[in-house]
């Protein structure tokens, strides 16, 4: 399967790797309100914290407790380190509009001192939080007593130091920046810079570059607004600072295409370095060539060499170094291309999936329906689909493979494509910087799956 | 045959997508809308493709009726350009009168679809449009004559020199495709008619904010949900995009 940096997976056959279940947060209940629904999913760049953030505008962060030694074999827990509101809904006045507070996207800084920042976005403002634990307060202050309440100066006979005494640790999550007003249509991505001090957000039609200092002014880099909307063809679905490069980017398009720009070439990117398309199989057009070619995400792999695109039905992988064709193409769910207009009909076809890869880029995953979820391991080319139920979420159980029948006869423990559960979808999915660990989102639920080394 | 049903088929939901789209928490979302009009033009033109219906010419905008009320001028302000006056001039007993913005949305856009589609359709193709346009029905008779399919030649002849004035000058041949992949004349240009019905029921400040916003004014004219006109005439007259694009 997927072999992990960690761990003794390298160089043995792909069948001493298993999956297992570690823990689940999230409630139960089948009715499931809109707001718990998450939305967006993110390890920080050490792998100690997970964030998720939901349509309801807030943020939950995860810590991972250090390893027990009396129990060497499992893992850190993953357990709640911080929860709070990120985002509210608001109210354009001008137009009449109702801006939804949904995350739409987390994204750590790498940490720099004892605080933890995060970039999170809903559709129209990005902002920059700072999540800071607190396990000292002061106590003895002269000019006011211990229950806070001022003392009368002339009361003060005598001065003394206030000490500082420990306190059940408190963290505590505040914006320190505000990135507003500067995209007219939906936020979609944003990218930290690997020089620490940009970003980028990118909407449906315009990227802009932030500093992260400054939240009255950004630089607007990419812009593919035509003059007459009415020529308007495609839109940006995605975009992603290189994890090495800062003066390099990438964005996605609608048309299934993508773009890299390079800062350094003009100040305006709206003519790319390169530009990556694959020519479309005529033999597969249909209705919905167009919607299924869409790109939903985009993620360069951590070397940098290659990136990663996820469209409806499948995943492929490029070498930046080769622009007409992917160098790798990974099937999610094909059985579903002779179901797309019903996948239309139910909006569906419209589900925006993200990948991700593995901290040694040997393995990529993504989501699909069912509650279902694959890998792909690129060196040994095998593929695996898993499930993240209630059912399989008994500690340390081993995840089953699981098999959808595409036709003929069903054989046991596999599920028809006409039995899929459409309404459960994995969307968001990650994976540790560097160990066997993921985290998948199912609707309100957040998995979280270790791997079992035997 | 198959194809065409199911071009049809997907032509109506993707009108009803458009429509609901208007309500839609969070401001139309662009990339949604954009995929749905590319899906709305690929069944359209796999529709007419099918034998007996030729390929239109490109399309003409299609003007308001002049009837039209006032704020239904203001929508095309808003989010499009104006008509050619000559559409207005053209136009005669099909449009419906002012009045009956009041009534059913279908009715009133296919009505006024069929002067439009005049300007689409192809020759062979009188039929529906045809009939709608010379007919000059009352809007109750509308959606009987839309439904009832193929009709006969009598007003072709009549549309022919309408069409031809309505028709902007049609681009060259090597900007067909632009015209059709980029060119949007907006549902809204279609549904003119209809959409002015709406207009009229509400107050016009409202009506301009989603137009310079998010809303997709079509998605309106698109009438109720299962009220959606997607015959002949009406797929004629439909341009490939979408005005949720020129709603930005």
């Amino acid at each position: 399967m997927s072999r992990g940096v960690a761990g003794g997976g390298g160089g043995g056959g792909s069948n001493d790797f298993q999956w297992c279940f570690s823990q689940v947060k999230g409630a139960i209940d089948e009715d499931v309100a809109e707001a718990d629904i998450i939305s967006t999913v993110e390890f920080n760049y050490s792998g100690d914290l997970l964030a998720t953030g939901d349509k309801g505008g807030r943020v939950v962060i995860f810590q991972r407790e250090q390893e027990n030694k009396s129990r060497p074999h499992s893992r850190g827990e993953y357990n709640v380190y911080s929860t709070f509101q990120s985002h509210e809904p608001e109210f354009d006045y001008l137009k009449s509009l109702e801006i939804e507070e949904k995350i739409n996207k987390i994204r750590w800084l790498p940490q720099q001192n004892a605080a933890h920042f995060l970039l999170s976005t809903n559709d129209k403002t990005i902002k920059l939080w700072k999540i800071s634990e607190r396990d000292k307060r002061a106590e003895g202050y002269n000019l006011k007593d211990e229950d806070g309440r001022l003392r009368d100066p002339f009361r003060i006979t005598a001065l003394r130091v206030p000490i500082l005494k420990p306190m059940d640790l408190m963290v505590e999550a505040s914006p320190r920046r505000i990135f507003a007003n500067a995209h007219t249509y939906h936020i979609n991505s944003i990218s930290v810079n690997s020089d620490h001090e940009t970003y980028l957000s990118a909407d449906d039609l315009r990227i802009n570059l932030w500093h992260l200092e400054i939240t009255d002014r950004s630089f607007n880099i990419v812009d593919i607004k035509p003059a007459n909307m009415e020529e308007l063809t495609e839109v940006i679905t995605a975009a992603e600072f290189h994890p090495h490069h800062c003066n390099v980017f990438v964005y996605s398009s609608s048309k299934g295409t993508i773009r890299l720009c390079d800062m350094r070439s003009s100040a305006l990117c709206d003519r790319h370095s390169k530009f990556f398309e694959e020519p479309e199989d005529p033999s597969s057009r249909s209705f919905f060539s167009e919607i299924i070619s869409s790109i939903s995400d985009v993620k360069f792999s951590h070397s940098g060499r290659y990136m990663m695109t996820r469209d409806y039905l499948s995943v492929k992988v490029w070498d930046l170094n080769m622009e007409n064709r992917p160098i790798e193409t990974y099937q999610v769910h094909e059985y579903l291309r002779s179901k797309l207009c019903s996948l239309y009909e139910n909006d569906c076809i419209f589900d925006k999936f993200e990948c991700c890869w593995n901290g040694s880029d040997s393995a990529i995953m993504t989501g699909s329906y069912n509650n279902f979820f694959r890998m792909f391991d690129r060196n040994t080319r095998r593929d695996i689909t898993l499930e993240a139920s209630r059912e399989s979420s008994k500690p340390r159980a081993i995840l089953k493979p699981r098999k959808v029948c595409t036709g003929g006869k069903r054989k046991k423990d596999e599920i028809s494509v006409d039995s899929l559960d459409f309404n459960k979808k994995i969307l968001h999915t990650a994976w540790h910087p560097v160990e066997n660990i993921i985290a998948v989102a199912a609707t309100n639920n957040l998995y979280i799956f270790q791997d079992k080394i035997n | 045959m198959e194809f065409k049903l199911e071009a049809h088929r997907i032509v109506s939901i993707s009108l009803g997508k458009i429509y609901s789209a208007r309500g839609q928490r969070g401001g139309l979302k662009l990339h949604k809308n954009l995929l749905v009009s590319l899906v709305l033009r690929s069944a359209r033109q796999v529709y007419l493709s099918e034998p007996g219906c030729p390929p239109e010419p490109p399309h003409a905008a299609c003007g308001p009726p002049e009837e039209e009320p006032p704020p239904c001028t203001t929508v095309w302000a808003a989010g499009e350009p104006p008509p050619p006056p000559q559409d207005e001039a053209a136009r005669g007993g099909p449009r419906l009168p002012g009045a009956d913005c009041e009534g059913p949305r279908s009715r009133r856009c296919c009505c006024g679809c069929s002067c439009c589609c005049a300007a689409g359709g192809g020759e062979a193709n009188p039929a529906d449009c045809a009939t709608a346009g010379a007919a000059a029905p009352p809007p109750p008779h509308c959606p009987r004559k839309r439904s009832a399919g193929e009709r006969g030649q009598a007003g072709s002849p009549v549309k022919k020199p309408r069409r031809e004035v309505e028709d902007p000058p049609p681009p060259p041949p090597g900007e067909q495709e632009d015209m059709d992949t980029g060119n949007v004349a907006s549902l809204i240009s279609i549904f003119g008619s209809s959409f002015s019905g709406l207009l009229s029921k509400e107050p016009k400040g409202r009506r301009r904010a989603p137009l310079d916003g998010s809303e997709t004014a079509p998605a309106e004219a698109a009438a109720e949900p299962g009220q959606i006109c997607c015959d002949e005439p009406v797929l004629r007259t439909l341009n490939p995009w979408s005005t949720a694009i020129v709603a930005f």
